[in-house]
């Protein structure tokens, strides 16, 4: 058996002293921790600026939606009117709600 | 099936009355999702205020701000639309440049900085509007000014 162990024969063990790689590990890994938290500072400030870029955008989406919405419902209105000779109120309430189904006139109106 | 054409029994199956009369014409901005990103912090810049304006009225009108907001929603949209037009008269070729990137890029800002620079730079000269992003920290460089985009793939994202 102890023609197989380097202790017994007093042969010197191989490479460095274990201490070095352990160092050696924290080097990589630091270096890794080091550009991982780069890139993540970054893209917290990517996301920041695109989440601004949209909220300026807000606005000016949301007023031109609702003004296509508030015309199409006066336009119900006006059909309705037309076609029933009174506007009726569906919800008992005085909020916008909108429309689950769109009605559309039977021709294109000009 | 997806070779089948949809079947309409309709050409435009949307309703195109116009708004009554009595409400003041606005021209709508349209222009599509590019343009508008690469223009957005300088509408933010010239328009914050009508935007609060309107988002503030929207929130108090509890559910009828569409139809009682309408007014401050024409100043936004026409805030909007000026800052567009500005932007066209007088820096076309740096925004064609920045939003045809961007449309090139799958809309990610950080591919487009070298454009995204020009533009700015003829904007605040011309215009006097600057990008700024709110909330960002102050010690170090806002994200759209660091020479080098870690994220970006392409030689326009970096100053060569």
């Amino acid at each position: 058996m102890s023609q197989f162990n380097t202790r017994e024969r007093n042969l010197p063990a191989r490479g460095y002293r274990p201490g070095y790689y352990l160092l050696g590990m924290f080097a990589i890994m630091g270096y890794g921790w080091y550009k991982y938290i780069k890139g993540v500072r970054e893209l917290n400030e990517l996301g920041r600026e695109k989440m601004w870029s949209r909220i300026h955008l807000i606005p000016m989406l949301q007023a031109e939606n609702d003004r296509d919405q508030v015309r199409r419902y006066w336009a119900d209105q006006d059909r309705e009117q037309e076609l029933m000779g009174k506007k009726t109120k569906i919800y008992h309430s005085d909020r916008f709600v909108r429309p689950t189904y769109s009605i559309t006139p039977t021709n294109i109106s000009k | 099936m997806a070779a089948r054409q949809p079947r309409f029994n309709q050409a435009v199956l949307i309703d195109t009355t116009p708004l009554p009369e009595s409400i003041p014409k606005v021209e709508e901005v349209g222009a599509s999702s590019a343009p508008l990103m690469s223009a957005s912090y300088f509408i933010g810049a010239r328009c914050k205020a009508y935007n609060d304006d309107y988002m503030m009225c929207k929130t108090e009108a509890h559910g009828r701000g569409e139809f009682e907001c309408m007014k401050e929603g024409r100043k936004v949209t026409r805030c909007a639309a000026s800052v567009i037009d500005d932007i066209t008269k007088n820096c076309l070729q740096e925004f064609r440049n920045h939003w045809e990137c961007l449309e090139d890029n799958n809309q990610q800002l950080w591919q487009c900085r070298k454009w995204e620079w020009n533009l700015n730079g003829c904007v605040f000269q011309k215009l006097g509007l600057e990008k700024k992003i709110p909330g960002a920290p102050e010690h170090e460089t806002p994200v759209h000014l660091r020479r080098r985009q870690i994220y970006s793939q392409n030689e326009k994202g970096v100053i060569t």
